[in-house]
């Protein structure tokens, strides 16, 4: 619950988390993202279904990496991808105090209409 | 600079009509008993209710800081809908957006509020990341867990 302060702050690492929605930001990246929530997957799969380059798939994945939202791990020639979802949770984390703090809000707002029903 | 345009959306029924709710909203009077999370007082409210007018809301935390939630109308529906900046005095980049919208169900009003561009480091007018509740969607998709 968030009744100390408004806005969330600093009890996460702000710079991980400028990295996790930077890297969110961008529809690709949530496509490869909610690909490898299937499973893992190499380069060139998870570059084919969005007719990329393995180049510019590589990129994005890049930009996760970066952000702790993918890990990479090499296998022969292949390289993997596997998704990090840890990171994701502290974003998740992040927004819930919002939510929790609106949640709040109209606790009290529901008491004070329901409490006095003219 | 890239934007990270994250929106979430929060929903309740009251048993109150639309114009109840929208009242208690945009009351200053009614605000300073209502207004508040757990702990957090209102001891002051100022609302403009005009398209361009200015909402004030003070925020005295437990430690005694006080804390202003302020903003502008961008549209103004009566007992419908609400849009207004959001710009918490304490550490916010650049404004946030609330969106709140008042809805008649059987039972009285859903509220539904939509609080968008949180952590927005961009200027206002930029609506390019189409970020919209991705977090959401990946919740769905089971990556994510709520305690």
């Amino acid at each position: 619950m968030m009744t100390d302060q408004i806005a969330p702050s600093q009890t996460l690492n702000d710079d991980q988390l400028d990295l996790v929605f930077k890297a969110l930001s961008d529809r690709t990246r949530r496509k490869l993202l909610a690909e490898l929530a299937q499973g893992d997957a190499s380069v060139s799969e998870l570059a084919a279904p969005l007719h990329m380059s393995l180049p510019a798939a590589s990129k994005h994945i890049r930009v996760l990496e970066n952000a702790s939202l993918v890990k990479r791990t090499k296998s022969g020639r292949v390289q993997y991808c596997a998704l990090q979802a840890e990171a994701l949770a502290d974003a998740d984390a992040w927004l819930n105090h919002y939510r929790a703090y609106w949640n709040d809000q109209l606790d009290t707002l529901q008491h004070f209409l329901e409490s006095d029903p003219s | 600079m890239t934007v990270a345009d994250l929106s979430l959306v929060v929903r309740r029924r009251i048993k109150a009509s639309p114009s109840r709710v929208f009242a208690a909203w945009t009351s200053p009077e009614a605000l300073k008993v209502w207004w508040g999370p757990q702990g957090v007082r209102c001891p002051d409210a100022h609302v403009d209710l005009t398209v361009g007018g200015q909402y004030r809301i003070a925020n005295e935390l437990p430690d005694g800081r006080l804390l202003w939630i302020e903003g502008i109308f961008e549209e103004i529906v009566p007992d419908e809908k609400l849009v207004y900046s959001w710009v918490s005095s304490d550490q916010q980049p650049a404004p946030e957006r609330v969106i709140v919208h008042f809805k008649p169900v059987s039972e009285g009003t859903e509220v539904i509020v939509v609080h968008e561009r949180i952590g927005s480091e961009a200027a206002v007018e930029d609506h390019t990341a189409g970020w919209e509740g991705c977090l959401d969607g990946l919740e769905q998709l089971g990556l994510i867990g709520h305690a």
